[in-house]
């Protein structure tokens, strides 16, 4: 797919849907992700697991929450954030297919290997596997000419980073840094808030 | 790539790496001469990525901490319901 080299538009502002939410929120500027944005995202997905959510699941329900609403606050032209969110949507779907498919393991009695339900189970399995595979062969970092060694790590660091161009590479992790920089004090923010202090 | 002319001037490659420089925490900055090797660079932003990555974990770790902490009845979970709601 090809990518142009575009210059990063601000997001829109969207009118704050919620006048009670005291949120650590500043300026918005043409550089960063609208802090508001990222603000509105990341606590409304913490009110629904603080509703939700079992507590030994939180942490990495949050964790998830703070990616996710990281990639939906920033500019969606962005190779990382559309990569981002498509990566927790496969896993979604892996979850939930392997509890689906542990439904049908657990249901079946005792069914001999060349039983029907297993089979069905097993393309179910297989085309799960054949999807990931497909995505990691897809994967391969692609090296250009002239670029320093360090750039496979950081493609193996920055959401997409595999399909980029070295320049866009650059710009996306500049884009990158910046977002989950904002993401960090967002959260520290949050803590302190929640700390009392 | 379609509407590029040609490939990507290394006096542009220069330009988005000091752009990455100035994202890098002072510290780092310091440490580096004004124009450092490519390669150091990459590797200073690719600490700073996993670092973030680290604090976001531990965030996460204490934000669900104190999440529980709301389950109580407290003048502080009712800010914090408030807050939610």
């Amino acid at each position: 797919m090809a990518v142009k080299r575009t210059a990063p538009s601000p997001p829109t502002p969207r009118p704050n849907p919620n006048p009670n939410r005291r949120a650590p929120v500043s300026g918005a500027d043409a550089a960063s992700p609208s802090k508001r944005m990222l603000a509105f995202h990341f606590i409304r997905a913490l009110a629904r697991i603080h509703r939700s959510t079992p507590v030994p699941r939180r942490t990495r329900t949050i964790r998830r929450a703070a990616y996710s609403s990281m990639a939906r606050a920033a500019n969606p032209r962005r190779v990382w954030s559309r990569a981002l969110l498509q990566q927790m949507r496969a896993r979604r779907a892996r979850t939930r297919r392997a509890a689906v498919l542990r439904r049908r393991v657990s249901a079946a009695p005792a069914t001999p290997p060349g039983g029907a339900r297993s089979i069905t189970g097993e393309d179910q399995e297989s085309t799960t596997l054949a999807a990931l595979a497909r995505t990691t062969a897809a994967a391969v970092p692609h090296r250009q000419a002239g670029e320093p060694a360090r750039a496979d790590a950081l493609r193996r660091l920055v959401p997409g980073g595999n399909e980029m161009e070295y320049s866009n590479l650059l710009e996306e992790t500049a884009d990158y840094v910046r977002c989950l920089r904002a993401q960090v004090q967002l959260m520290q923010g949050l803590v302190d808030l929640f700390s009392g202090r | 790539m379609s509407g590029r002319r040609g490939r990507i001037s290394d006096e542009e490659i220069n330009e988005l790496i000091s752009k990455l420089q100035a994202l890098l925490p002072e510290s780092s900055r310091r440490r580096n001469a004004i124009r450092s090797p490519a390669s150091k660079l990459l590797k200073e932003t690719c600490s700073y990525i996993k670092s973030l990555h680290r604090e976001v974990d531990d965030l996460s770790d204490r934000l669900s901490e104190l999440m529980s902490t709301m389950d109580n009845d407290s003048p502080q979970a009712e800010i914090i319901r408030s807050i939610l709601r």
